[in-house]
């Protein structure tokens, strides 16, 4: 492939923005409030698949499913939230592991509703192909469309999923900035560096914990979504935990205490990952394209040891604030 | 004043496994008053403290604060009700500025409303700029004022327990639980502590209670002293009685009688 293919670094770029969004729920709950989650992508998992679910099985409209997607990651949360939330940070943070992983198992297994490990497309039983993103694909058509004369010949249906995604992106950023400088951002901080200080000041530690929890479950649920219509198909396998240390990725990357990072992380992340498989020139082209893929992973292990070292406050970190116990 | 109590502690018990760190405690706080807990290390002053602040749950007894039971109800409640605790080991939030620590302690603001900032903004902004003006007197009263942009985790120990004392003062509270306000605060900074307490009481009629090592301090602000000993309270009374008391200065140097020269036990130390 030609490392100058524009639909293939458009797709990057949605990929890209769909993990900004993921990230920056995971910005609100660690970042920001100290809370741990380990288990982040499972909010990802379960609005994806109860849009799906809904849509596949019952015929709801896009928008319900959706909306019912969001709630049941919202609601994942709270579950989540209630019994563990009065744990230590690293009490949590186990329990946010074993919680993404239940989702996975769960959706592995519950195979009449979930199509088990096949995925999205087993939904109706074997031999039944089933497909949740028709109305998705409709709504992107005329939209799609309606770019062609203003962007020519860039105009695709990951062209206008470029600019929903990070749209969307932009909104929920300026309204979490707008929200992490008001005083409910520093009571959010305040728990993050000290709850009983926040606590004995009158502040209601739980309940601004649940509150992040949901708040995460409603973009990771987000970026579920998006991922969903994006792709057009899904399976367990693309539940792993891997996908939650990605966004921890991103949130290193650009420095964890800065939310405008998020962004710039996540753009960094997707190059790296992306970019990668560009490296195809001697002495590495002596190697199979199968074997480089793995190869892949490695230098992007690398490059963030690399990043790490040379910059352990990320891009865009505080170093001073690194250094304050 | 005994018979207007701010604080009612009856019958308190907690254990921890087979400790009992608090053995049927009872005690009152006379309103406006400054009373000291005083007792040996490990006498159960520090757990008294996280019970009637609502941090550890009593196994037994009744805490009333004003009237009102508070054993039972969780921390932020408690604060809220305005009783306000102090901890022994200061706790500031290091990465939030010496002005931010302060600010958060801000009472009735709407923009710790989840989403209030997008939807009542000049609401939100209003309230923020009253706290900011009220926070800055409190720090030019604990002259941390030069300080209020720097981050609370570059505060010497000193001044970190000066900074929680403003946070306590910023809630606007009715009562304060000091716990220790003057260890390892330099001197001059502790006499301006319990200038401020002084001042406070006069001023507003807050309501003290203090755990403190430093006999002369305790003995020259205190209106009354509870005294503590392994979880009990033992003695009860104006500074002068408890300075005599020969059970205070009995748990102060032992029980067996070794330490004969008791009555320098509790005095001030020089």
């Amino acid at each position: 492939m030609e490392i100058f293919n524009l639909s293939f670094w458009t797709f990057v770029g949605v990929i890209a923005g769909i993990y900004t969004i993921f990230a920056l729920g995971l910005y609100v709950q660690d970042a920001l409030t100290g809370l741990p989650n380990f288990g982040h992508v499972a909010f990802m998992a379960l609005a994806a698949y109860a849009m799906a679910i809904l849509i596949v099985r019952w015929q709801v409209s896009l928008l319900l499913a959706a909306s019912a997607g969001l709630l049941v990651a919202v609601a994942f949360g709270i579950l989540l939230g209630v019994p563990s939330l009065r744990l230590r940070a690293d009490y949590l943070a186990i329990v946010t592991v074993a919680g993404g992983e239940m989702v996975r198992y769960f959706v592995l297994n519950l195979q009449d509703l979930t199509g088990g490990a096949l995925g999205s497309i087993g939904m109706l039983g074997p031999g039944n192909l089933a497909q949740y993103n028709t109305a998705w694909d409709n709504f992107l058509t005329p939209i799609t469309a309606a770019l062609a004369p203003i962007s020519g010949s860039l105009a695709s249906r990951d062209f206008a999923m470029f600019l929903i995604v990070w749209g969307t992106a932009l909104v929920v950023m300026l309204a979490l900035w707008l929200m992490v400088r008001s005083p409910w951002g520093r009571l959010l901080r305040s728990i993050r560096e000290d709850e009983a200080a926040a606590e004995a000041l009158g502040k209601n530690v739980f309940g601004y914990k649940l509150q992040v929890l949901m708040l995460g479950g409603i973009l990771g649920g987000l970026a579920g979504l998006l991922l969903a219509w994006e792709i057009g198909v899904f399976s367990p396998d693309d539940y792993q935990p891997t996908i939650t240390f990605y966004a921890y990725l991103i949130l290193i990357l650009g420095g964890t205490t800065r939310l405008w990072a998020v962004p710039a992380g996540a753009v960094l992340f997707g190059v790296l990952y992306s970019g990668t498989r560009f490296l195809n020139f001697f002495p590495l082209s002596l190697i199979d394209s199968g074997e480089r893929a793995y190869l892949r992973l490695m230098i992007v292990g690398l490059l963030l040891i690399v990043l790490m070292a040379v910059r352990p406050q990320g891009l865009f970190g505080n170093r001073k604030e690194l250094l304050l116990k | 004043m005994k018979h207007d109590p701010m604080l009612e502690v009856r019958g308190l018990r907690k254990g921890f496994g087979g400790v009992l760190a608090v053995d049927d405690a009872s005690f009152d706080v006379g309103r406006g008053s400054i009373t000291g807990l005083i007792g040996p290390n490990g006498a159960g002053k520090t757990t008294v403290f996280n019970l009637v602040s609502g941090f550890l749950r009593a196994d037994r007894g009744t805490i009333s604060f004003d009237g009102r039971r508070i054993d039972r109800r969780p921390a932020h409640v408690v604060a809220r009700a305005g009783l306000v605790r102090t901890f022994q080991i200061p706790r500031v939030l290091t990465r939030m500025t010496v002005l931010e620590n302060v600010m958060l302690a801000g009472r009735h603001q709407p923009g710790e409303v989840l989403g209030a900032s997008l939807f009542a903004p000049r609401l939100v902004a209003r309230r923020e700029r009253e706290v900011r003006d009220q926070a800055i007197e409190i720090l030019k009263l604990i002259r941390l004022i030069r300080l209020a942009d720097d981050y609370a985790g570059t505060l010497s120990g000193g001044q970190r327990k000066l900074l929680e004392f403003g946070r306590a003062l910023m809630t606007e509270p009715r009562m304060v639980l000091l716990d220790e306000p003057m260890a390892g605060v330099a001197p001059p900074l502790a006499l301006q502590l319990l200038e401020h307490v002084l001042d406070l009481r006069t001023r507003r009629g807050t309501t003290f209670c203090i755990i403190e090592h430093d006999m002369e301090a305790v003995m020259a602000i205190c209106d009354r002293i509870v005294v503590m000993d392994e979880g009990r309270v033992i003695a009860e009374g104006l500074p002068a009685e408890i300075q005599g008391n020969e059970r205070v200065i009995e748990a102060y140097l032992g029980r067996h009688g070794e330490g004969a020269a008791g009555d320098t036990a509790v005095r001030a130390e020089p």
